[in-house]
C-alpha cells in the first residue's frame, strides 16, 4: 500500500520550534557519519553570533529564511506498530541554519585576561585585581576572579583544539588552574635564559634536551618558577618521552620559534621609532648567541613589522606593527591597514590578513572585496589600495 | 554558554518502506510552497488532525499529496548539502551539569546552570527531500460525480 495518511503529530503543539535543520558541510557530515560520532557544541552568549564547534573546528551559524515550509515528517511518536499507514508532521520549519567554516573567535580571550599578566617574580596573590574593566557589564560578576581553563572553554567561541593552540601561541600560562598570559618582556628574558643555560651547562642544543635539567637550572640560577619554565619549553618545542617519569623527558626545541620570539622582544621596543634593518639584525643575532645566529632571518617576523619598502629610502628601517593588534573584522582591519599605509605590495599585506581568513582563497576574496588591485612597474608587482567609499 | 548537540537516533519507528529509500529510516522532509495554515483557537486543537493523503508508489519518483479537494504533485530532490535534523531536548544531561558547579553568586554561571538542561539531539541526517512546488490541481472526486448523477435520477 503506497498511500499514507498525513496527520499533525499528536505532539505537534509541544513540538513547535523544537526541530531545526543544520546544513552540513561535507567534512562535517563525514565526521558525523563516522564510526565515532564527534561531540558538537553550540557556543556563544545570547548577544553573540552563535558558533558550532567540533573538537578541532569552528563554524559560524547563519540563519537562512526559506520562503517555503519544510515539514518534518516521522512516524507518530509512541504510535503503535499496526498503524502503518499514518505518518505525522512533527514541526514546520521556515529556516535553515547554514554552517560556514570560521576562524576561532579568540579575541575575547585577550579581553578576559586583561590585567592578569604574569611578570617576573609574581605569584598568584600579587595579581592585580582590576574591577574597572568590567564595570557596567551586567551579566558579569562585579569582582574579578581568575579565569580557569573550563571558564575559557565556555566563554571563548573556539573548539577545544583551537583554544589549546591559542593558549600556546598567545603564551598563556596555566598557574594553579588560572590562565595567566606571560608578559612579552618576561618571556623574552626567559627564552634568552634558556639559550644561555643550554650553552653554559653544556646541554645538547635543539634536540633531546633533558627537560628537568633546564627547568631546575632556570629555577636555581634565575628564580624562574619551575612550572613557568616547563610551560615555556612546551610552547617552544615539544616535550617527548618519559611518560610518568619526568627525569626522562626530552625537549625538542623549535629553534625558529625561540629565535622568532627573541627577535620580537627586540622589535617590540621599536613601535614608534624605527630601527635600521641591519642594526636590528645585529642586535637580534647577539641576543640569541653564536650557536643560534644562523636561524636569524627577517621573514620569521612577518606580520609583525612594517619595513620601508620604497627603494629611495636608505637604510631600510623596521617598525613594530603586530597584526594581533589589528581589529578582527575585515572592514575595520582593511581601513586600519590603509590608514597605516595607503598602498601595499601584495606580499606585504598578506601576513596581516592571515588571522582573519581561514585560507588563501578566503584571503583573496577579502582583498577583492575591500581593496583595489593595480599592477605597476616593470616587475608586474601587484599593489593594493583602498577601495573608494563603500 | 554551551549547548551540546548529541548525535543520536530518534526513538520513533521506521517509516514506510517507500519513504526509507530517501535515505533516512525515520524522518523525511516535505517542502511545501507556502505553509499549512490551520485555524484554531489553541494550537493543541490540531494535534492528531488529518492533513491529507500522501502517496508514493513503489518504483515511482512522483509523490502526490491530496489535501481536501487539492492534489499536489511533487518530486524527489537531492539536497546539495545534507541536512542534520536537530531536535530540542530538555531532559537534563548529567555530564553537562557537572561543568557548572562554581562559586555561588556568580551571575555568569547562574545562566549556565539554567541552560545546562538544554540540549539538542541530531536525530537524522537527510540527503533528499520531497518538494511540492507546483500549483495544486482541483480534484474532481469520483464520489462527487456519483452523488451528482444519482441526484439527477431522483
Amino acid at each position: 500500500m503506497a498511500e499514507h495518511t498525513l496527520r499533525f503529530s499528536p505532539t505537534s503543539s509541544k513540538d513547535v520550534a523544537s526541530f531545526k535543520l543544520l546544513e552540513l558541510p561535507p567534512d562535517l557530515c563525514a565526521l558525523i557519519e563516522s564510526a565515532v560520532p564527534p561531540t558538537l557544541t553550540i557556543k556563544g552568549h545570547p548577544s553573540e553570533e552563535a558558533v558550532l564547534c567540533t573538537s578541532n573546528k569552528t563554524y559560524a551559524i547563519r540563519s537562512v529564511v526559506l520562503s517555503n515550509t519544510v515539514l518534518v515528517v516521522t512516524r507518530s511518536p509512541g504510535g503503535n506498530e499496526e498503524d502503518t499507514d499514518t505518518i505525522v508532521i512533527r514541526d514546520q520549519v521556515k529556516e535553515v541554519l547554514e554552517l560556514v567554516p570560521s576562524v576561532p573567535r579568540l579575541h575575547k580571550l585577550g579581553v578576559l585576561l586583561r590585567g592578569m599578566g604574569y611578570d617576573e617574580g609574581q605569584d598568584e596573590e600579587g595579581m592585580d585585581v582590576d574591577d574597572d574593566i568590567l564595570d557596567g557589564d551586567d551579566d558579569r560578576p562585579p569582582k574579578r576572579r581568575k579565569l580557569t581553563y573550563p571558564d575559557a572553554q565556555r566563554e571563548i567561541q573556539a573548539s577545544e583544539a583551537e583554544l589549546s593552540t591559542a593558549l600556546k601561541s598567545q603564551h598563556i600560562l596555566i598557574l594553579n588552574g588560572a590562565l595567566r598570559p606571560i608578559t612579552p618582556s618576561y618571556l623574552t628574558t626567559v627564552l634568552e635564559l634558556v639559550l644561555t643555560t643550554l650553552i653554559s651547562h653544556g646541554l645538547p642544543h635543539t634536540s633531546a634536551v633533558p627537560v628537568k635539567d633546564v627547568v631546575d637550572a632556570l629555577a636555581e640560577e634565575y628564580e624562574v618558577k619551575k612550572e613557568v619554565g616547563r610551560q615555556v619549553l612546551e610552547w617552544f618545542g615539544e616535550i617527548v618521552g618519559g611518560v610518568g617519569d619526568r627525569e626522562k623527558e626530552r625537549w625538542e626545541m623549535d629553534v625558529e620559534g625561540v629565535v622568532r620570539e627573541v627577535g620580537l622582544g627586540i622589535l617590540r621596543n621599536h613601535k614608534d621609532d624605527p630601527i635600521a634593518e641591519d642594526e636590528f639584525l645585529t642586535q637580534w643575532k647577539k641576543a640569541v648567541g653564536d650557536t643560534f645566529e644562523s636561524a636569524v632571518s627577517l621573514p620569521l617576523l612577518s606580520g609583525n613589522y612594517l619595513s620601508t619598502s620604497f627603494p629611495d629610502t636608505h637604510p631600510k628601517t623596521l617598525t613594530y606593527f603586530p597584526s594581533s593588534s589589528l581589529p578582527l573584522d575585515p572592514p575595520s582591519r582593511f581601513s586600519d591597514l590603509f590608514l597605516t599605509r595607503p598602498k601595499w605590495l601584495a606580499a606585504d599585506i598578506a601576513p596581516f590578513l592571515a588571522d582573519c581568513a581561514v585560507d588563501k582563497k578566503e584571503r583573496d576574496k577579502l582583498l577583492l572585496k575591500y581593496a583595489r588591485a593595480t599592477t605597476e612597474g616593470t616587475g608586474k608587482e601587484v599593489y593594493y589600495t583602498a577601495r573608494g567609499k563603500m | 554558554m554551551l549547548i551540546p548537540i548529541t548525535i543520536s537516533s530518534s526513538s520513533t519507528a521506521s517509516l514506510p518502506v517507500q519513504l526509507t529509500k530517501l535515505g533516512n529510516d525515520e524522518l523525511v522532509l516535505i517542502e511545501l510552497q507556502g505553509s499549512l495554515d490551520v485555524e484554531c483557537t489553541d494550537s493543541s486543537e490540531r494535534d492528531g488532525q488529518m492533513v491529507g493523503t500522501f502517496r508514493l508508489d513503489e518504483g515511482s519518483s512522483k509523490p502526490t499529496l491530496a489535501i481536501g479537494h487539492h492534489l499536489l504533485e511533487g518530486k524527489i530532490v537531492s539536497l546539495p548539502k545534507p541536512f542534520g535534523v536537530i531536535q530540542r531536548s530538555t531532559t537534563p544531561s548529567a555530564p553537562h551539569q557537572n561543568v557548572h558547579n562554581h562559586d555561588p553568586g556568580d551571575a555568569m554561571c547562574g545562566i549556565g546552570s539554567e541552560e545546562g538542561s538544554l540540549r539538542w539531539d541530531m536525530v537524522a541526517i537527510v540527503k533528499k527531500k520531497i518538494v511540492f512546488s507546483k500549483r495544486p490541481m482541483p480534484i474532481v472526486g469520483t464520489a462527487t460525480i456519483a452523488v451528482g448523477s444519482s441526484s439527477k435520477k431522483d
